[in-house]
């Protein structure tokens, strides 16, 4: 279906070749998972496929790609729009109309298709993806989820043979990232659509694709089963890191497989390791917060108490109020009824140097705070508004990412790169409490690492709350103390991540699944206990 | 979601009654009007972002009264009647003969500017509110075809500029939360340029690879019909315009 033959890829003013002699081929209803560190060039490969790379951006192309014995040298993008759907990482911004039957039909409509023609697969897409619900609705009042599926369903309408998607979940709860990799699945083997997927998740992906293309980021890139790849590679999920600490013969890539192949593990007896944590005081006080805006309530009622030296992890579904949370009690508003109090003050009163040594707050854009032309003068700022020695900033993140070009322009910065650079300017003044809206997104498995590490040594260190709103599981299994569930505007939840986390299947860590009923969700858990039992 | 009329109804009901004003030259009737635009703006509002350009269209318009007033007194040919004030008259060089910038204000001259200033600030109501009524999105797709090709640019700057606000708000927020009170030109307009920027881009692309401007020719998946309520409104505007041009 799709064929790469000794592709190489430059982008214009740079020396960094993206891709280097690369030639593949992928069969029909084939699922093809692209995998590689950020920045290394997998949304590239993904809009070549359908010329959009170079057509749309410019760049130096050897080699040919066909698609279905079309060459993409040859035709335009929109020329491919029957064969080959595309569905970008932030659909909203794709999005052209502002109801979702005229976002179906607005393909069609540019390539004349007749209105019979027209009705017939709007509903068929309507139905295939259960949308019939929504189809009148205005796309902006559309939940996440929701917006993904229009934007696969505004693609499928063409009946392409190929689907490309550039991290179709990144910015999805669990349960709605569930929901739309069925609906993949269930085009792969129904209709066979051939789908082409780049994800940093791959615990969410990676039981469901046939082969992996893995860029390295150097130029090579090896292509080959989900055994092979993940065998080598330093980017694995959770499930494949179990099976390398537990030495099992074969690498599962579903919970079902690993499973089998630790039932002796899981019926031995362990002693439960007891972690016995210090009372710490009271940082954080949220007593009777409700907020709404306008006539939606966000906040109903929510008392909370966050400790010193806790990481707190925020967690429910898109919508359920997590960043209003967080900005009730960074400051951003007061509550409409009841208070917050951040170390016995109110923080809405808080401003200047005062805020930034109270509350460090990485806000959900962390680039919203970057505007000088290089990582250096933006160090250099920090120091002067926190007061410190001239390259203390600079310090710090080169303790976070080593290696990181003090000349470099912030927007050239990979996102973890970006995300370190914000945390290391925020971290400068030394803040008593640290808060974080959504920051993981984007982030592969190394970067994810050392951002969890720099939080843990601030908490532990400094004997400091870090409180940060999430959907990734497998982050806060790795992180946090205590998980606060928000739904509808309520706390549902309020626990140890071990309890929380162990209660919700949807919200539960790959480990866990495949260890239930044992209590552990992490790699480092299972290995602990065994060790621990020796 | 209330049943939309013809996109072209309101702009067509909107010029009409536009002409009738200019013609009928009557600051209460076209204050009338005002009032009645403002209030089926106020029933038909549904929280889409175009609805705002009513408040923008009065605003300016309210701003272009208050220059036309002040140029009406500074400026102009002196009407006799009911002397209100006089300004000192400004020496002007023998080469500017025939005006006269200060002098007697009278009322008769202060109503007269108020009077052109309203019927201007009302004609621009007229049309705020054909814009606030109609969807920028549905507009285009009656619009023929040849036109649309110049749509591609319309598209993106609908979309991208309600949510220009809401990014800069955004950043505006963040940049607070880290304790910058000033509001800095540079600390804002850099990150929302980045982001317009690759938006604009990122929307371009998704056009592009859904086949905009491949075929020459466009069908419609749903066409806008002519209905009754539209020839309605269209024969009651018309019988308003007729009534106000003829007396």
């Amino acid at each position: 279906m799709i064929t790469f033959s000794n592709v190489s890829l430059i982008y214009p003013q740079s020396t960094k070749t993206i891709l280097e002699d690369l030639s593949f081929q992928i069969e029909e209803g084939e699922m093809v998972l692209v995998m590689g560190e950020t920045g290394s060039g997998k949304s590239s490969l993904l809009r070549l496929i359908n010329g959009l790379v170079p057509h749309h951006t410019g760049g130096i192309l050897a080699g040919d790609i066909s698609v279905d014995g079309i060459s993409t040298r040859a035709v335009k993008p929109g020329s491919l729009a029957h064969l080959v759907g595309i569905v970008g990482q932030n659909p909203i911004n794709g999005f052209v109309t502002d109801i979702v039957e005229e976002e179906l039909a607005f393909s069609m409509e540019a390539l004349n298709f007749p209105p019979d023609v027209m009705r017939k697969r709007v509903e068929e897409v309507l139905d295939l993806l259960s949308l019939s619900a929504l189809r009148n609705r205005s796309i902006a009042t559309l939940s996440g989820g929701e917006q993904q599926r229009v934007a696969i369903g505004a693609a499928l309408v063409m009946h392409p043979k190929v689907l490309v998607l550039d991290e179709p979940t990144s910015a999805l709860d669990p349960i709605a990232a569930e929901e739309v990799l069925s609906v993949l699945h269930r085009l792969v083997h129904d209709l066979s659509v051939t789908v082409i997927i780049a994800e940093h998740r791959l615990e969410r992906v990676i039981q469901f694709v046939d082969r992996i293309i893995s860029i390295e980021g150097n130029g090579d890139t090896s292509i080959g089963t989900a055994d092979e790849i993940l065998k080598r590679s330093d980017l694995v999920p959770p499930i494949v890191r179990l099976a390398r600490a537990l030495n099992l013969s074969e690498i599962g890539t579903s919970v079902r497989d690993v499973r089998r192949q630790t039932e002796e593990i899981r019926n031995s007896q362990y002693s439960r390791p007891v972690t016995e944590r210090a009372n710490h005081s009271t940082a954080i006080e949220v007593i009777d917060v409700s907020h709404s805006y306008g006539e939606k309530s966000a906040l109903k009622k929510v008392s909370a108490h966050i400790n010193h030296g806790d990481i707190v992890a925020v967690m429910g579904r898109n919508g359920a109020g997590k960043s209003t949370l967080l900005h009730s009690i960074v400051g951003l508003h007061s509550p409409d009824t009841g208070e917050v109090r951040v170390n016995g003050v109110d923080p809405t009163h808080l401003k200047g140097a005062d805020r930034r040594r109270s509350i460090g707050y990485v806000p959900q854009e962390p680039s919203d705070l970057l505007f000088a032309s290089s990582v250096e003068e933006e160090c250099l700022l920090a120091d002067r508004n926190s007061e410190l020695a001239q390259g203390s900033t600079a310090t710090l993140l080169n303790r976070l990412v080593p290696h990181i070009s003090l000349h470099a322009h912030p927007n050239d910065l990979s996102e973890g790169q970006r995300l370190a650079l914000v945390l290391s300017i925020v971290l400068s003044s030394n803040p008593d409490v640290l808060v974080l809206d959504e920051p993981t997104r984007g982030l592969d498995y190394r970067a994810k690492n050392l951002f969890a590490n720099a939080l843990k040594e601030y908490a532990s260190q400094c004997n400091r709350p870090v409180l940060l709103a999430t959907h990734d599981v497998e982050l806060v299994a790795e992180l946090a103390d205590r998980v606060l569930f928000l739904a509808e505007g309520e706390i549902v939840a309020d626990g140890t991540t071990l309890d929380v986390l162990l209660s919700s299947p949807a919200f539960a860590p790959q480990i866990a699944k495949v260890m239930s009923p044992k209590p552990w969700l992490t790699v480092a858990d299972v290995v602990h206990a065994i060790e621990g039992s020796q | 979601m209330k049943k939309s009329l013809h996109p072209l109804t309101m702009w067509i009901c909107a010029t009409l009654l536009a002409i009738g004003v200019v013609a009928l030259d009557n600051a209460s009737v076209a204050l009338a009007m005002v009032g009645a635009v403002a209030l089926l703006v106020y029933i038909r509002r549904d929280g889409s972002p175009w609805q705002r350009s009513f408040l923008l269209s009065l605003r300016i318009g309210a701003t272009i009264l208050g220059i036309r007033t002040i140029v009406g007194i500074l400026i102009g040919v002196p009407i006799p009647g009911t002397n209100l004030f006089t300004l000192p008259i400004l020496d002007l060089p023998s080469w500017m003969p025939g005006i006269r910038i200060g002098g007697a204000v009278t009322l008769e001259r202060l109503s007269f500017s108020l009077h052109e200033g309203v019927i201007i600030a009302t004609m621009i109501a007229l049309f705020g509110a054909a814009t606030s009524l109609t969807s920028p999105h549905k507009l285009l797709r009656v619009t023929p075809s040849f036109i649309y090709e110049v749509g591609i640019t319309l598209v993106i700057a609908t979309s991208l500029f309600p949510q220009l606000a809401t990014s800069a708000r955004r950043i505006r927020t963040a940049q607070k939360l880290r304790g910058m009170e000033k509001i800095e030109l540079r600390s804002i307009a850099i990150p929302l340029l980045e982001e317009s920027l690759s938006r604009s881009l990122q929307l371009a692309a998704a056009m592009d690879a859904r086949g905009y401007g491949i075929s020459r020719k466009r069908s419609r998946y749903r066409p806008q019909p002519w209905l009754l309520r539209d020839n309605l409104i269209l024969l009651l505007s018309t019988v308003a315009t007729i009534a106000m041009v003829t007396r």
